[in-house]
């Protein structure tokens, strides 16, 4: 950069050149014809999608009623008694492994191995078939966690037995 | 369209948008800096964002749902007595009794399970794009934190109808809690406000969903929208341009070399 001729620009003056960095690191600014502006491009579509969002809402809420049960009773515990099901994968653990492991070890890894992502990967690509590790480890969780919820949330009966949920239906939501 | 244009040329309008007359991106880019709302937003994004495929706008989608559980979310404030005497009442009047009422608690429902969702498929998109690479990884950072709100809000959120649905579900979720080690007995305690599910559950559940989470989320968020605008013209890497890859460059100058 030192080395270089100043760029002159019409109708300003160079008031000089300062070798070195720029202040805010070492980046690379994108060229000028990569890029459009943000208005209208990018808010339009975001705006079709927010509304497209709206609508889904709207369709399910006006056909399909929140669930509401009979009140709360202390001294009468259901049977299954079910997580969220957000929380079904860790309910289903719960059922295999000691709740040490289930309850606080894997969700606790699960939140601490997410935060921690970006700086155990550190592979500076993007390219997909520079990330096999990273994109076959995580998928691996990933639908590992998929399958323990759907299990954990439609797959259990009574006393957390198998149950086929075309045959009874136990999931909550 | 004339009117239009009268109205974009009137005094209100203008002192409302401060737009200058709009001829260059320079132009455009000081009328986006000058308007409250678009100042969340970068003034240019890279070409390739624009595509459905990039994030599937399901930071947006968040993002809406969750302005949806709020303005729903303080309709039902108005109609709601955190307590067990009242609780399931309020909800039965909500759905019965009161204007719209069915219809803003399914609302409320809803987003909020299909925000879990979206908050969801948002990080695995941003997984599979690998844009928590430098030098956006701590705003992936910000986003777990994002992700842990969502499910605490929607977990407190869970209690409040005070159904046999909701008191279990918190009872096997607080559960949990007791086996963390050592402090597993305290953290339930200060959960639960006493040895089960009870009144003061139901308030300390109450407080945290309506004020302390919330406040939490938009705060959090914040953040994270605003780095991400930082972000938006920092070059990471571009991996679609069909270009050879960087190894074979290398090897195809040593062989010229030679």
């Amino acid at each position: 950069m030192a080395n270089q001729e100043p760029r002159v620009i019409d109708n300003q003056r160079v008031l000089g050149v300062v070798p070195g960095k720029p202040a805010a690191g070492d980046r690379k600014e994108l060229q000028e014809q990569d890029t459009v502006m943000v208005w209208p491009h990018l808010l339009v579509r975001h705006a079709v999608a927010a509304l497209f969002v709206l609508l889904v809402v709207m369709l399910i809420a006006l056909f399909f009623d929140a669930p509401l049960r009979e009140i709360a009773n202390p001294t009468n515990t259901p049977n299954p008694e079910k997580a969220p099901w957000y929380f079904a994968a860790l309910q289903e653990l719960l059922a295999h492994f000691h709740p040490l492991i289930a309850g606080v070890l894997v969700p606790g890894a699960i939140i601490g191995g997410l935060v921690a992502l970006p700086y155990i990967d550190r592979n500076p690509s993007l390219l997909p078939q520079a990330r096999r590790i990273a994109r076959v480890t995580f998928t691996v969780f990933m639908v590992a966690w998929i399958l323990l919820t759907l299990v954990g949330f439609a797959f259990r009966g009574p006393n957390w037995s198998w149950v086929w949920p075309w045959e009874e239906w136990h999931g909550e939501l | 369209m004339k009117y239009l244009d009268r109205i974009k040329r009137s005094a209100a309008y203008r002192s409302i948008f401060r737009l200058p007359d709009v001829a260059t991106d320079r132009d455009r880019a000081a009328s986006h800096w000058s308007s409250f709302l678009l100042h969340l937003y970068p003034v240019k994004v890279r070409r390739r964002e624009l595509r459905f495929g990039y994030s599937a706008f399901l930071g947006v989608a968040s993002l809406v749902l969750f302005a949806s559980l709020v303005v729903s979310g303080i309709y039902l404030m108005f109609f709601y007595v955190p307590s067990p005497s009242t609780a399931y009442g309020n909800i039965q009047t909500i759905q019965t009794n009161i204007a719209f009422g069915q219809y803003i608690r399914n609302t409320h429902r809803w987003a909020a399970h299909l925000m879990v969702l979206a908050v969801a498929a948002h990080m695995a998109k941003v997984f599979y794009r690998g844009a928590y690479k430098p030098p956006k990884e701590f705003n992936w950072v910000v986003g777990v934190v994002l992700l842990v709100l969502t499910l605490l809000l929607s977990f407190t959120g869970y209690l409040l109808p005070w159904d046999q649905l909701a008191y279990w579900a918190v009872t096997v979720g607080t559960s949990m809690a007791s086996y963390v080690p050592l402090a597993g007995e305290t953290t339930k305690d200060i959960l639960l406000g006493g040895p089960t599910v009870g009144s003061s559950t139901l308030v300390r559940f109450y407080v945290l969903h309506v004020a302390v989470l919330p406040v939490a989320t938009v705060a959090v968020l914040t953040i994270h929208m605003w780095r991400w605008r930082k972000d938006a013209m920092l070059t990471v890497d571009e991996p679609e341009i069909a270009e050879p890859a960087e190894d074979e460059l290398v090897l195809a100058t040593a062989e010229g070399d030679e």
